[in-house]
């Protein structure tokens, strides 16, 4: 799987492409609007992550170019300007997703892969870990082939964990993930304990084979 | 010390001057009137001294008129000597029958000689009182003053009324000037050269103000803006950093201080970012969006975080409050207040939600009230929530502050109560 990364800071290009890479991602960058036009009509990629300033033009423009090439590329946009205006003509103008800088790099991943899924139609619309399967589609998980129920707000945190496999995840980010902005509270960071243990009884019980285990009272990791 | 206005204050010095001034007038006014009159009454006198001497020469009879009679004069015998010839005036009084009372009057003394005889003529005429000339003039004068006095206030309450008119027009404006709501003044037609200087400076002040209030208004937005990216970046980098093998537990977790501090910077940033663009007005299209729902979407959202403080929730729905508004800023709306409510809340508190047509009142367990006065501030916090940014109130401000129509309050009733009013 080959990403591009358009971005024009250096530092931010470093760790996306550091962290990209251990998901075994073939990643590539392009730090201004031409070199960024000049790889993308040269070259097919699985997924691009857009910056909308850029050296030279505007990320958005890049988009329009995409579309115009007919590629067939998911473009997740990722602007320090999270404006309601850039991300609903982003998405209007066919990008896949919208990530508003700064964001977590579990975060990032788990957006990739659900872009990537979505638009490879043809290829493989499961995702797993282990025994267990997820069907982000239905929102539906199996393990060995047997459902496993979850509420809405446990999907969501095993869909996170798997996109994450066997990468620490810390409490700050598991709990805006699945909450959202409503987490500016210290005393927020327990009920993430509570909704972890719930989530790993039922994985237990269902007999899966992947655990979410405590990573020092810092995050949390699914192995 | 009580001020005036400038119509009142000039209105005192006029009519203390104006007194100082009758005052003056009346004294040379007078001397001059009384002047005038003695000069008459002497040339009288003097003729009639004339054609008594003359009538003496052909009519010794006269010459024997020892008192005072119809004839208005006396002729005194003079022994012999020498005597000035000279003609005397000064005032007297005199009994007169048809007052029954002394009266001023003027006597012309002087001596002249007849048939060898020394005589001394005595003429008098009746002249002025003085004291009810006084009188008549200090009369006169008092109603010239209460008229002269009244017109001036009159002619100040009317025409300067009439004159200040921009003026007020002005301070009106100025009265419901708020820095950001408005860019202009309207103008204001003066016929008075000053007022028409006044308006253009005042004009020229308030653009000068707003083009810095728009500056500092961006220049937020701007430096929010600047700083997602080197927060992202160290973030990130904390985060990858935390993702290596062999960190000792202790490295670890002080590596997540770390990043829970630069969390926090980070959701002050966003709340800076979303305060300073609402105040640059960017969220544009309003519709009519019923409250009720979004109360309901959000207390779906918070569910975890008042499961999790044991809240006790109650929702009394008496009819639906509709507001003109922008879909996202009356989410956020209702998302802060129901937030707060359930943040800054005892465990197993209560949340009691009203809404009615015209208001939702929002309220929550709590023991003493809050300063009304800067609950809405931004960075407010009472000393709990040092984790909280203080922007969540200074937002719902904020929003309000966009719909004229709306008003929020807070008001403490054995508990912290939230009124959203429709005007």
């Amino acid at each position: 799987m080959k990403i591009l990364i358009v971005e024009d800071e250096h530092d931010l290009i470093k760790v996306m492409k550091e962290s990209l890479e251990k998901e075994t991602y073939l990643v590539e960058t392009a730090t201004d609007f031409r070199s960024a036009l000049d790889k993308i009509i040269s070259f097919a990629y699985d997924c691009i992550l857009l910056d909308i300033m850029l050296p030279g033009g505007s990320g958005l423009e890049l988009l329009s170019e995409i579309k115009k090439l007919k590629k067939q590329e998911a473009v997740i946009i990722i602007s320090a300007k999270d404006a309601v205006d850039d991300k609903v003509l982003g998405l209007e103008l066919g990008a896949d997703d919208y990530l508003a800088k700064p964001f977590h790099l579990a975060e990032l991943n788990a957006r990739v892969k659900s872009a990537i899924r979505r638009r490879n139609q043809n290829g493989e619309q499961h995702i797993g870990w282990r025994n267990i399967t997820i069907d982000p589609e239905n929102r539906t998980v199996q393990v060995d082939k047997y459902e496993l129920v979850l509420n809405r707000k446990e999907f969501d945190l095993l869909y996170y964990f798997v996109t994450n496999p066997q990468r620490l995840i810390t409490k700050t980010s598991i709990a805006e993930y699945v909450w959202g902005d409503h987490t500016d509270q210290a005393d927020s960071l327990d009920f993430v304990y509570s909704q972890i243990k719930n989530l790993r009884k039922k994985l237990n019980n269902a007999g899966a084979d992947a655990d979410i285990q405590a990573v020092y009272g810092v995050g949390y990791k699914i192995i | 010390m009580q001020k005036r206005s400038l119509k009142n204050y000039t209105l005192r010095y006029l009519v203390i001057a104006i007194l100082g001034i009758i005052a003056l007038w009346a004294a040379l006014f007078y001397m001059y009137i009384i002047e005038e009159v003695y000069d008459n009454i002497d040339d009288g006198l003097k003729d009639s001294r004339l054609r008594i001497m003359r009538e003496a020469e052909g009519n010794p009879e006269i010459l024997r008129t020892r008192e005072y009679d119809i004839a208005r004069f006396k002729i005194t015998p003079l022994p012999p000597g020498d005597y000035s010839r000279k003609s005397h005036i000064y005032n007297s009084k005199m009994y007169m029958p048809y007052d029954d009372d002394d009266e001023p009057v003027r006597v012309l003394q002087t001596i002249f000689s007849s048939g060898g005889q020394e005589y001394q003529l005595e003429i008098y005429t009746s002249t002025v009182e003085e004291d009810e000339l006084l009188e008549d003039l200090l009369t006169a004068l008092v109603v010239l003053y209460i008229a002269l006095v009244v017109s001036i206030i009159l002619i100040n309450h009317f025409i300067l009324r009439k004159a200040w008119m921009p003026f007020y027009r002005l301070m009106e404006q100025l009265r419901n000037y708020k820095i950001g709501g408005r860019t202009s003044l309207e103008p204001v037609a003066a016929n008075v050269r000053e007022f028409d200087e006044l308006y253009g400076e005042i004009s020229a002040m308030v653009a000068r103000n707003e083009a810095v209030y728009t500056q500092q208004k961006q220049f937020i937005e701007n430096a929010s803006h600047e700083l997602q990216t080197p927060l992202a970046i160290a973030i990130n980098k904390l985060e990858l950093l935390m993702g290596r093998d062999g960190l000792s537990e202790q490295n670890l977790v002080q590596i997540d201080e770390v990043n829970r501090t630069l969390q926090r910077l980070k959701r002050l940033n966003r709340s800076l970012l979303m305060l300073s663009r609402i105040e640059n007005r960017q969220f544009r299209p309003s519709e009519s969006i019923i409250l009720n729902e979004l109360v309901h979407q959000s207390l779906t959202d918070l569910e975890v975080l008042s499961k999790y403080k044991k809240t006790v929730i109650t929702i009394d729905e008496k009819g639906d409050f509709i507001a003109e508004m922008n879909r996202d800023l009356a989410t956020v709306l209702i998302n802060n207040l129901l937030k707060n409510a359930i943040v800054h809340n005892a465990a197993g508190g209560i949340l009691d939600i009203h809404i009615s047509e015209r208001e939702i009142v929002i309220s929550n367990s709590g023991k003493t009230s809050l300063n009304p006065e800067q609950i809405f501030e931004r960075f407010y916090k009472d000393e709990q929530s040092e984790n909280s940014t203080g922007l969540g109130l200074a937002i719902v401000k904020s929003i309000i502050r966009l719909y004229p129509a709306l008003s929020i309050d807070y008001r403490f009733e054995e508990r912290h109560c939230f009124v959203l009013r429709k005007q």
